[in-house]
């Protein structure tokens, strides 16, 4: 090898590429259809030509109509999943089997589990002795989702879940509007892995596919919102939705719900170039935080446990807080009521703070101050609530109370940049107040902190003019100029001082430089035809 | 997936094998693979390209994703850390690996292959060499040797099967006594820091105590070595300008010399390098001022390891350490407003159910937040350690004998005084207690 051959595989970053253009799947939903040999033969060639591109530890969501329709297509992909995990020893596949389950008396619910999952459970044997050598949890597991009729009985449901539970199937319930009183029964939970919640009650097998991946989303946003960096724009993980009842193969929730899939299951597209497709999906989705956001407010009205609730409350407060920052402030005050609605009590300090900086900056100054108040309790050692407090009662023109706001937030020893900030609007409120001498006191400390900036300089030249010191006023003001060369208001503000200090043509001067800057400034107008002798 | 990359030194006339180096366990997040960082650094000095790949159940990966590593990077040799848990997992890889291309090496690693019985070979297709030796040492004469193209010459450390099926015993090799003579996996760039959100340190290796269930004094023969503070304190300078503030010792016994353990602290308080640290260290190690002195240098956790609250139970661990011992250190970090960890185990010899129901009722009694690391676990017996060798004279009784030769007996046992009911009852009973249902974070 050449040394400039060897240059180039030094600094080529061949690998990191291509292992992260082509994602791993970690969930596949698959919608059964009916008990069609060549359309299931078909659906299992397309679904296990993507076992080579699910995660070291998958899941897969096989949804039936029933137990009787779905067992047989179940067992027949479960061939392959065995036959794939057997060559692959470091994968592990959790198969979910979601079914619904009628009004059944405990008898036929008997029948249920001796016919079909004890049956079922057999074919995991060889998995089940591999874990118990390995003491590991089996690589293969099987994982009912009971989704139960409107009039089931608790007890025989429970007489289902515990038989599941006792033979090493570990049993969920999807519950939806129409079952969420099962949810009140404590012996039921204890019976149960996981609930799913549904949104609605429909029984249609898509929705229910939908739900469950809601809810995987929705578990997803809550767990990135434990790490320091939470990315929410991130799409979701990678999943992958087959439908037998349309034919089609869809790459996340959102697309499904759209109809944009990217191949059909009995097409002649390998896996590879299905993945390809998928990874170019990927590139171009822009609605990951959408989606998730929808996903969260749609749990919001649900009887989920207060655990969940909460983490909802967070999750909302977490999007309203990414809004604010793109300055959508009504999405973000959306957020922040509701995610008020589901936080505990202790946690809402931060939830009104940030309601009331949404209101502020949505100009909607009454209900930010309401919301202030109310994250009072929590923020009152904090100078920056003091200021934003103030700041509402300035843009009310309410300058009294937002003059001891702003006070209470400089004893709190704001750092430099905010302190001047708080100084100019002091200044400026006493202006607005005619206290010119007050207006003095913190314009000039600002003055002191921080130099000359533009707004100290035209708040004090203003202040000045007033108290007819013109020479202080001038030199304030032009330094104002000198600073922002291109600010109208403070050459007309010059014009007014030159004018009043009798010096008629430089005053002149400036009106005509601060209309040829903005020619809306009026005032600047009028004087400068009133010197010009025009009527 | 993500990987860390390393690229190798420019050798004029020789081409150098590429190493690829994996770390996997399904059962929790990918963390700083350390001990991978050490051996990766080395060879790296030796001029070896060495990329690591480590996977934790949030690393996403799949079959055709690691294909596309291996067939990219074409390494001759993959090193692999094996742990009891994550042999199944090593093995899949290892067939994987082969499948792609037969001539690949596959060397495994770590507390499970320091003393996995040379037999195991027979069971473990795929795998060319059982690492016994420091790591650093023990891979370097292995790249070296498929470099030469003569893959099982000249080796040390190991046991190796041909590619004829012999199984081969090498004489033992020695690491460095002072742990600065390998290249810092820190300061040569190994890890990407842009993804490390705590950085794992490891001042020390080895120790000099004889508790009869752990592997760690064998494999390191009672010995400790350790780091200069210098270069400690270079690492921790390095790790804190890239923006990591958590520390996480990995040290068995981060005070095992108290005065380098003040000295350290001293050095990271005079820098001032606002750091966040978790450390852990034998309770008879710590006194009042090194309490004080940790909390003021950023120490927010540590760990000690009582293992039973029953002296008798203690007594019979060669543990060398009193519960009186261990609650006076739990008060002395309580003090100073550092959070205490347990390191407990039920199950272990000569412990009756009462006996695992007392370290329960210690925890609870000193206020030490049952959840992460406190969450006991049953006793495990490993390859290496004095339990596995002499089982039975600990009244221990095996569950399963028909294990593969590669799995040690783990926890697959019950004892004289516990049965394997009582012990799932105990399990049972510490879970209803935990505030995080029973997850562990050290396993």
């Amino acid at each position: 090898m050449g040394s400039s051959d060897r240059r180039k595989r030094a600094t080529e970053p061949v690998v990191r590429n291509n292992t992260m253009t082509k994602p791993a799947l970690q969930k596949i939903y698959v919608i059964l259809g009916k008990r069609d040999k060549s359309q299931l033969e078909g659906l299992c060639r397309t679904l296990s030509g993507h076992f080579s591109y699910v995660n070291m530890t998958s899941n897969l969501y096989l949804v039936a109509e029933s137990l009787p329709d779905g067992m047989p297509q179940v067992e027949r992909i479960q061939k392959d999943v065995g036959k794939f995990l057997e060559g692959n020893l470091f994968a592990r596949l959790y198969v979910h089997f979601v079914h619904r389950v009628p009004h059944m008396t405990m008898n036929e619910i008997d029948f249920y589990y001796q016919y079909y999952y004890k049956n079922w459970k057999r074919t995991t044997r060889a998995f089940d002795q591999e874990g118990y050598m390995h003491q590991e949890v089996p690589r293969l597991m099987l994982l009912p989702v009971i989704v139960p009729d409107a009039h089931a009985e608790p007890d025989s449901i429970k007489g289902l879940l515990d038989a599941l539970k006792g033979s090493f199937l570990p049993p969920s319930l999807y519950l939806d509007t129409a079952t969420f009183f099962l949810a009140q029964d404590e012996r039921l939970l204890s019976s149960t892995e996981k609930i799913y919640y549904g949104t609605g009650n429909s029984r249609e097998m898509t929705d229910i596919v939908c739900n469950l991946n809601h809810q995987d989303i929705l578990d997803d946003s809550s767990s990135r919102l434990e790490s320091e960096n939470p990315l929410m724009t991130d799409p979701c993980p990678a999943a992958l939705i087959l439908s037998a009842q349309d034919g089609a193969v869809y790459p996340c929730m959102d697309a499904f719900c759209k109809k944009n899939s990217l191949a059909d299951i009995h097409g002649k597209l390998s896996a590879d170039t299905i993945m390809d497709r998928y990874s170019e999906h990927g590139k171009s989705k822009r609605g990951c935080l959408a989606c998730r956001e929808r996903v969260a407010a749609s749990f919001a009205d649900l009887p989920v446990p207060e655990e969940t609730r909460h983490e909802i409350g967070a999750l909302l407060y977490h999007l309203g807080t990414l809004h604010q920052e793109a300055e959508e402030h009504a999405q973000a005050i959306s957020n922040y009521k509701k995610s008020l609605e589901l936080s505990p009590v202790e946690e809402a300090g931060p939830v009104y703070f940030r309601l009331g900086l949404g209101y502020t900056k949505a100009g909607r100054y009454d209900e930010a101050i309401e919301a202030f108040k109310m994250a009072e309790p929590a923020y009152h050692g904090q100078y920056y609530f003091h200021f934003y407090t103030g700041l509402c009662c300035f843009e009310k023109g309410d300058y009294r109370v937002a003059l001891e706001r702003f006070s209470k937030a400089v004893d709190l020893e704001p750092q430099l940049e905010d302190l001047v900030a708080i100084l100019i609007y002091m200044g400026t409120c006493h202006n607005s107040l005619c206290e010119y001498e007050e207006a003095l006191v913190p314009l000039e400390r600002a003055k002191k902190a921080a130099g000359h900036s533009k707004e100290i300089s035209s708040a004090l030249g203003f202040a000045y003019f007033k108290l007819k010191d013109y020479d202080r006023a001038i030199e304030n003001l032009g330094r104002a100029v000198e600073i922002d060369p291109y600010s109208a208001i403070d050459y007309a503000s010059l014009g007014s001082n030159y004018r009043e200090r009798g010096d008629v043509n430089t005053a002149i001067a400036m009106y005509e430089k601060a209309l040829a800057l903005d020619p809306s400034i009026t005032s600047a107008r009028e004087n400068l035809e009133k010197l010009k002798g025009k009527p | 997936m993500f990987f860390l990359d390393l690229r190798h030194k420019t050798f004029l006339f020789s081409i150098i094998v590429n190493v690829l180096l994996i770390e996997i366990n399904p059962f929790a997040p990918a963390s700083t693979p350390i001990s991978l960082g050490y051996i990766a650094a080395y060879l790296k000095s030796e001029g070896f390209t060495v990329k690591i790949l480590p996977v934790g159940q949030d690393t996403p990966m799949s079959c055709s994703g690691l294909h596309r590593l291996i067939a990219s990077f074409q390494p001759a040799l993959v090193g692999m850390s094996a742990y009891q848990r994550t042999m199944l997992y090593v093995i899949g890889i290892a067939g994987l690996i082969k499948s792609i291309d037969g001539n690949i090496k596959i060397a495994i690693g770590g507390p499970q292959a320091t003393f996995m019985p040379s037999a195991a070979f027979a069971e473990l297709p795929d795998i060319d060499y059982i690492c016994r030796s420091s790591g650093e040492v023990t891979l370097l004469r292995i790249a070296r040797a498929i470099d030469n193209g003569t893959p099982f010459s000249d080796l040390a450390g190991l046991s190796c099967k041909t590619t004829d099926g012999a199984v081969f015993d090498t004489a033992e090799l020695e690491g460095f006594a002072d742990l600065d003579s390998y290249p810092s996996p820190y300061l040569d760039g190994v890890f990407d820091h842009s993804r490390m959100r705590e950085a794992i340190m490891l001042t020390s290796r080895g120790c000099p105590h004889n508790c009869i269930y752990c592997y760690t004094p064998s494999a390191f023969k009672h010995r400790v070595s350790f780091h200069s503070i210098d270069r400690v304190m270079e690492e921790i300078k390095w790790i804190r300008k890239k923006g990591v503030r958590r520390l996480w010792f990995a040290d068995p016994n981060i005070s095992f010399k108290p005065s380098r353990s003040i000295e350290l602290l001293e050095r990271i308080l005079a820098e001032d390098l606002d750091v966040e640290m978790w450390l852990q260290t034998r309770a008879d190690l710590v006194t009042a001022a090194l309490m004080k002195k940790m909390r003021r240098a950023g120490v927010s956790t540590i760990a000690f390891g009582l293992e039973s609250a029953s002296e008798r139970v203690l007594e019979r661990l060669g543990k060398h350490i009193s519960t009186e011992k261990v609650a006076e250190a739990i008060s002395l970090a309580q003090s100073e407003d550092i959070e205490v960890e347990l390191f407990t185990m039920f199950g272990l010899p000569f412990e009756a159910f009462e006996d695992a129901v007392e370290t329960l009722e210690f925890v609870k009694k000193n206020n030490v937040k049952i959840m992460g690391n406190t969450n006991s676990q049953q006793m495990q017996i490993y390859f290496g350690t004095d339990l596995a060798r002499h089982y039975k004279d600990y009244n221990i009784g095996q569950l399963n004998n028909n294990r593969p030769a590669y799995i040690s007996i783990g926890s697959q046992y019950e004892t004289e005084h516990m049965s394997h009911e009582e012990i799932r009852k105990i399990q049972g009973l510490w879970r209803a207690h935990s505030l995080d249902r029973g997850r562990r974070i050290v396993s």
